[in-house]
């Protein structure tokens, strides 16, 4: 049996020196505690034995069971985009712009940062709150206890099916959200669906369609370890419960934010 | 057990699902960039591509049938545009096509349109250079526009001095336009002209009436016999310049006979010198004293 404990002692320790620190100093120890903990991830994930089955049941927790939600988002999000946009194109008569636009913008930005946001808000929280509650009640212990690494059964499960299922439900949710953009060019106009898609599909590039959708993984990879990390360390009592999935959003949203940033500055380096 | 498998089928078809929606995506995308369908490569040399960027599209009669694939300066004066269309275009497509730099619209991006030729030329090959025409530049445009408006501004000003001329009454238009005395004259004129042709009408009238009471028959018999001595008079005439031409008669010799106009030249100045001598003859004989009293 081999004792994963090192992250957790460290962060254990971490957090007692936390405390008394400035919030300077606490902002660099859990960028370092963090980065430890990406780094075990990327020590277990490719190390056997793999949990199939516990992966198999977080794909479906995490990617299938957010369906329903990222699909009324993305219809909402088209719909919305189309109807606002519209007066501002009809200002200079370029209304027949408006499918171009809309789908650039849900291709290109508003579909996966939307979905991920979401998925954040979603996965994230519970992942935190999960893992916290499994902190809190000692069954991580307990997990480490009884010849099962709790790390790999918990945090590289639930972080690889956020990687792999975000792309997945931006795809859906770029879709949804494109035929809600029908809906909406079609409240006050008269666009075949037909036509919609042919200035869709003639508007977008290759160039919108893979940078956006490789962030995705990047997105999903930093909700599920956020997620993971908070909750894996949270403070003891039910206290550390909440604060870990509310961290958990905040910090995970946060990171979709800088990646996206950072994608966008790669992907117009590589345009230009 | 059951219910696990059935979760797990639930993810598959999640996933396989948005995976064909990704894979339906590109290849949409791939078809529109000609990465699916069989394509032929041509290339351009334009001196200016007016911001012509690789993945504008390539029209045909207005159709899109390509793409543009790849566009590298060659030299400072010209710029090599490589261009993919459909193979199933090329039979359209002429030796002698001439490929020109257009706009998708008035903001839309650059487009390359493709000319296909006359028809009885051969069909363009792969790795062909196409023909090209320059591009019409904005600049150019302007510059042109520049040139018309300068020219419409030279074409006011004389407008509006000639407007002015005529307002001040200067000028046949101006006169007839602004100057009273000018229209007066022309409607005494006018009233003039309707007395004038309303007497020649009164005439005619009377001269219907005389006509009418004139023996025509007899006036034609008369008519005759002036016409018959007229006919005399031109022949007789015709007769005389006839011998003058030929130099008969003294008037015929002077005009056509150098040598009698000779002698009567120098006849004229003997009796010019005659004359003269009689006349000191005649002055010498009153002042002399043989004939004082006469």
């Amino acid at each position: 049996m081999k004792k994963i404990t090192l992250p957790k002692l460290q962060n254990e320790n971490l957090d007692e020196e936390i405390v008394k620190d400035s919030v300077f100093k606490k902002f660099f120890l859990e960028v370092y505690s963090l980065t430890i903990f990406t780094l075990h991830f990327f020590r277990e994930v490719f190390k056997p034995p793999y949990e199939f089955n516990e992966l198999m049941k977080q794909t479906f927790l995490i990617g299938y069971k957010s369906f329903p939600l990222v699909i009324i988002t993305g219809f909402i999000i088209g719909l919305v985009l189309t109807i606002q946009s519209r007066p501002t194109l009809a200002n200079f008569g370029a209304e027949s712009w408006l499918p171009a636009m809309v789908a650039v913008s849900i291709i290109r930005e508003i579909g996966p940062v939307i979905t991920s946001l979401i998925f954040a808000g979603k996965v994230g929280s519970g992942i935190g709150a999960e893992l916290a509650s499994m902190n809190v009640t000692q069954q991580i212990d307990a997990m480490q206890v009884s010849d099962t690494n709790p790390f790999k059964y918990l945090v590289v499960t639930r972080v690889v099916a956020a990687t792999f299922m975000l792309p997945v439900l931006v795809v859906f949710a770029d879709m949804v959200g494109l035929l809600g953009s029908f809906v909406g060019v079609n409240l006050k106009g008269d666009v075949s669906l037909h036509l919609f898609f042919a200035q869709i599909f003639q508007s977008l590039d290759f160039n919108d369609l893979f940078p956006a959708f490789i962030k995705t993984f990047f997105f999903g990879f930093a909700i599920g370890l956020i997620g993971s990390y908070k909750g894996y360390y949270s403070n003891k009592g039910t206290e550390g419960v909440g604060k870990a999935a509310n961290s958990s959003v905040v910090f995970a949203s946060l990171m979709v934010f800088i990646i996206d940033m950072i994608a966008v500055q790669i992907t117009s380096l590589y345009q230009n | 057990m059951k219910k696990e498998s059935t979760n797990k089928i639930k993810v598959g078809i999640f996933v396989s699902l948005g995976i064909t929606i990704f894979v339906l995506g590109i290849y949409f995308i791939g078809e529109r960039q000609q990465l699916f369908s069989s394509t032929f490569r041509v290339s351009g040399i334009f001196k200016d591509v007016a911001g012509l960027q690789v993945g504008n599209n390539v029209r045909l009669s207005g159709v899109n049938v390509g793409t543009i694939d790849k566009i590298a300066i060659v030299s400072d004066t010209s710029v090599s545009v490589e261009i993919l269309i459909e193979e199933s275009t090329r039979k359209f497509i002429k030796k002698d096509a001439v490929a020109s730099i257009g706009s998708e619209g008035l903001m839309g991006s650059k487009t390359l349109i493709i000319n296909p030729g006359t028809g009885g030329k051969e069909i363009i090959e792969h790795n062909d250079i196409i023909l090209t025409s320059q591009p019409l530049s904005i600049d150019d445009i302007f510059v042109s526009l520049k040139s018309t408006l300068d020219n419409a501004t030279d074409i006011t000003n004389d407008l509006a001095k000639i407007t002015g001329n005529i307002e001040s009454g200067e000028g046949t238009i101006g006169r007839l336009l602004m100057d009273n005395s000018m229209a007066a004259a022309i409607d005494s004129s006018i009233v003039n002209l309707s007395e004038g042709t309303k007497g020649l009408k009164n005439l005619i009238d009377d001269a219907k009436v005389s006509f009418e009471q004139i023996d025509m028959k007899e006036i034609l018999l008369s008519l005759k016999t002036t016409m018959d001595n007229v006919s005399d008079v031109t022949n007789d005439l015709s007769n005389i310049t006839g011998d003058i031409k030929s130099g008969n008669g003294i008037i015929g010799k002077m005009l056509s006979d150098s040598v009698s106009a000779q002698n009567l030249e120098s006849a004229m100045l003997n009796l010019k010198e005659s004359t003269y001598e009689i006349k000191l003859l005649v002055r010498k004989a009153k002042d002399s004293w043989l004939l004082w009293g006469f």
